[in-house]
């Protein structure tokens, strides 16, 4: 076990490295639903919105967490939104199931594998990965900031990318659902 | 109640930038609280309320075959 002891700075560089990728990943997710939404016109059903307002939570924890040093706040949002979004996926993943009419996986699949699913799979992962991170990294308390700046240059750019498709994304929902209910049919203030 | 969780939320991530941790941690609250709120009047049923009876495994098969409890 002697030799696997790595020192403090090589531990926070992994671990702020962990959560940069964690970002990066969700980040990602979230964009390839957008590719969806407006290249592919699959207009997202209402607890697919609300899957993706927990992936945005789930950023704004690791960014959060990124920026901070004296606490593991963030990685508890992390961890309180990926439940979140792994309760509605699989809610919604068990509300299309068993086939019957009017009920069917809104969405093409993607490697044979609907949305909700991914959905689970993606809500699990981040759990698991998060818990992987503290029982690895064990929250490191060393200043990230002035310790690693280009890190942190990387995160705020991320954090810059992810506040302007959080934007897109609200102005996508205010032209499918106004203020009222949301539906797939089409967006409501465009028709 | 759709965009207004999504407004809180880029009102979160803005606020986050202006460095108002505070505010921030505010509106993403009322956006989860606002998540949950929908999520449970989107899966709620006037019928089934919030139970998935098509999951229910059909009781009858087991009974009528012997052996079976």
């Amino acid at each position: 076990m002697r030799g696997l002891r790595l020192d403090p700075s090589t531990v926070v560089m992994l671990d702020r490295l962990s959560l940069l990728l964690l970002t990066v990943i969700v980040s990602a997710v979230l964009t390839a639903a957008m590719v969806m939404q407006f290249v592919f016109a699959e207009i997202p059903c209402p607890l697919c919105l609300l899957q993706r307002v927990a992936m945005f939570g789930c950023c704004f924890g690791l960014f959060h967490q990124l920026r901070t040093q004296e606490s593991e706040r963030g990685t508890g949002v992390a961890l309180l939104f990926a439940l979140l979004l792994l309760v509605i996926a699989a809610r919604q993943t068990l509300l299309d199931v068993v086939p019957r009419p009017g009920h069917a996986y809104i969405g093409s699949a993607v490697f044979g594998v609907h949305m909700p699913v991914w959905s689970v799979a993606i809500g699990v992962s981040l759990l698991l990965a998060l818990a992987l991170r503290l029982a690895l990294f064990g929250a490191p308390r060393i200043r990230p900031q002035t310790a690693l700046p280009p890190l942190a240059r990387a995160a705020r750019i991320l954090e810059v990318y992810v506040v302007v498709i959080c934007a897109i994304n609200f102005a996508a929902v205010v032209l499918q659902c106004g203020f009222d209910e949301c539906h797939t049919f089409g967006y409501r203030l465009l028709t | 109640m759709m965009t207004i969780t999504f407004a809180l939320l880029v009102a979160a991530f803005v606020l986050r930038l202006l460095d108002l941790p505070r505010a921030a941690a505010v509106s993403l609250s009322l956006s989860a609280a606002f998540t949950i709120g929908l999520f449970l009047w989107e899966i709620y049923s006037p019928d089934d309320g919030f139970r998935m009876p098509w999951l229910q495994v059909e009781l009858r098969h087991a009974a009528a075959a012997p052996g079976h409890a």
